[in-house]
């Protein structure tokens, strides 16, 4: 059942630079207790369609067109009490950087129950109580103590795992989680990823996780969209993505995972740099990193098809990938492959024989 | 709960140099940099004035380019009053270039900005560069470009004012693909 549908959501930014379109044109669905995935490099656009959802885009931004539907509800033509109902209880969100996102002058345990005593109407007593015992759900050890504490006094992975806290505090319906682990070492992230699975099975909770990290994508996720230049360039399942890629931007990401023993003197990496979205490049945003562009490509924009028919798909396909190459247009196949290592280890790469 | 404060957390002497001094509400600074010049400079000059006092320049490193060659171009601003001035502009898109009247390159409207006036700020004699570049495609329809053929084209670059306003607000230079 589906939860939260966006549709043709377009955001631009204004600057004195020229217009950047952060987000152009974007679709997709998340349904109920669903992980749902968005990869890409920086400035692909993941955080403006996460923050848009909670419509915390501030100026010089703003969210031209398109509906964000949670429950059929356009969460774009409530007012600003009625979001503000909807921020913290029914969606929330784990912002990238805990440290900035918690609030230095106020005590973690206050942080965690105010949106429970604001959207819950528990007594100040009750949500002291409930951000104790969330505090403990995320692994803070004696929280009785620690509910007192200033984020100061917090570790990094302490003050992500308070941040966490604050967004289950509500039994959220949907759960955005923006990077939740960018900042942390591997151990921590490993805990973490955990936790945040674990609880979302537990609090039956939609996630939208969005990362650059693959391997976060491979644990966590059952759907993932790939985005590009604020555009979304390959949807599908996670076995799909990982087995049988279908863009050649999500082969490049692939093919840029280090892997330990593979005997590479060197890391791949995809050649070249996400463009500039006040400039973006005319045609296929791709084309100019693509190793498989052609003329065609500069000159005709592909929409999100279906690989095995070529017929465009909507917000709720089950694949889909933006590439000439499915239309029909390029002279020329895709020649990437894809082989599994024996121990079960997906090793993606691409070859131009 | 306990406010910042209210924690006395901050030593406050005014005798020792490396601590903050305590608090004096009764005098307001009085330097001359706390004025708001941008706002006076609103207030006291009529737009018209500002609009005057901002050139723009478009420029292009020669004149003859190869057919498919990417055509950079910069385009400068200039405020020569010596004080800030802010120029109300027709929508948020602050400025824009132009190929042969095409706004971007393109033949299809690019987007619908808001319908709300918006400001570009120049600091006092600020002179901003902005480089762009034209990769010699026009937008044909949303999901199309073509080439453009050889020939001459107009480079326009233009704050985004009123016509009537626009006089030195706008600048256009001409470039020959061969």
């Amino acid at each position: 059942m589906t939860l939260l549908e966006v549709n043709n959501l377009t955001v631009r930014f204004y600057t004195a630079e020229g217009v950047v379109t952060a987000v152009d044109d974007l679709s997709f669905t998340i349904d109920r207790g669903e992980k749902f995935g968005i990869v890409g490099e920086s400035g692909a656009g993941k955080s403006v369609s996460a923050l848009s959802v909670l419509r915390l885009i501030e100026n010089p931004g703003r969210i031209e067109s398109g509906e964000i539907l949670l429950d059929g509800e356009n969460l774009l033509e409530m007012s600003d009490k009625e979001i503000r109902k909807v921020r913290g209880n029914r969606v929330s969100m784990i912002f990238q950087d805990a440290q900035t996102a918690l609030n230095p002058v106020y005590t973690v345990g206050e942080q965690i129950s105010e949106p429970i005593r604001h959207h819950l109407d528990y007594s100040e007593s009750e949500a002291k109580e409930r951000a104790i015992e969330l505090l403990d759900t995320v692994g803070i050890p004696d929280p009785q103590t620690r509910y007192s504490d200033y984020p100061h006094e917090f570790s990094g992975g302490m003050q992500q795992r308070a941040v966490i806290a604050m967004a289950l505090s509500c039994d959220p319906d949907l759960l955005i989680a923006d990077e939740p682990t960018t900042a942390l070492d591997v151990m921590t992230e490993a805990k973490i990823l955990n936790e945040l699975d674990r609880l979302a099975e537990e609090f039956d909770t939609a996630v939208q996780l969005i990362t650059h990290d693959l391997g976060v994508i491979a644990e966590v996720c059952d759907h993932v969209m790939v985005m590009y230049a604020g555009q979304p360039v390959e949807t599908a399942s996670v076995d799909d993505l990982f087995y049988d890629p279908k863009h050649p931007y999500t082969v490049g990401l692939m093919a840029s995972i280090p892997r330990i023993g593979a005997g590479d003197t060197r890391l791949q990496t995809i050649p070249g740099v996400m463009p500039d979205l006040i400039d973006v490049p005319t045609g296929c945003t791709f084309h100019p990193r693509c190793p498989y562009a052609e003329d065609v490509c500069t000159q005709k924009e592909p929409g999100l098809v279906d690989p095995a028919t070529g017929t465009e798909v909507g917000a709720d396909a089950d694949r889909g990938a933006s590439c000439l190459a499915y239309t029909g247009d390029l002279a020329n196949d895709l020649t990437f492959d894809v082989t599994v290592g024996d121990a079960g280890q997906s090793v993606g790469g691409e070859s131009d024989d | 709960m306990r406010r910042i404060y209210e924690s006395d957390a901050l030593e406050r002497d005014n005798e020792d140099t490396f601590t903050p001094n305590e608090r004096d509400r009764e005098h307001k600074p009085q330097l001359f940099r706390s004025l708001n010049a941008s706002a006076w400079s609103d207030r006291l000059l009529h737009h018209g004035v500002r609009c005057r006092a901002v050139s723009v320049r478009i420029e292009t490193p020669r004149t003859e380019f190869e057919q498919g060659e990417v055509i950079p171009f910069r385009v400068w601003m200039k405020n020569s009053l010596p004080i800030p001035v802010t120029i109300r502009t027709r929508s948020p898109v602050l400025w824009s270039w132009f190929v042969d009247d095409y706004e971007e390159a393109s033949k299809v409207s690019l987007r619908e900005p808001p319908e709300e006036p918006a400001k570009i700020r120049f600091d006092r004699g600020q002179r901003v560069r902005f480089e762009k570049r034209w990769n010699q495609m026009f937008r044909i329809d949303e999901d199309e470009w073509r080439p453009a053929q050889p020939g001459e084209y107009t480079l326009r670059a233009a704050i985004n004012v009123d016509s009537k306003k626009e006089r030195n607000l706008s600048d256009e230079t001409t470039i020959r693909i061969v």
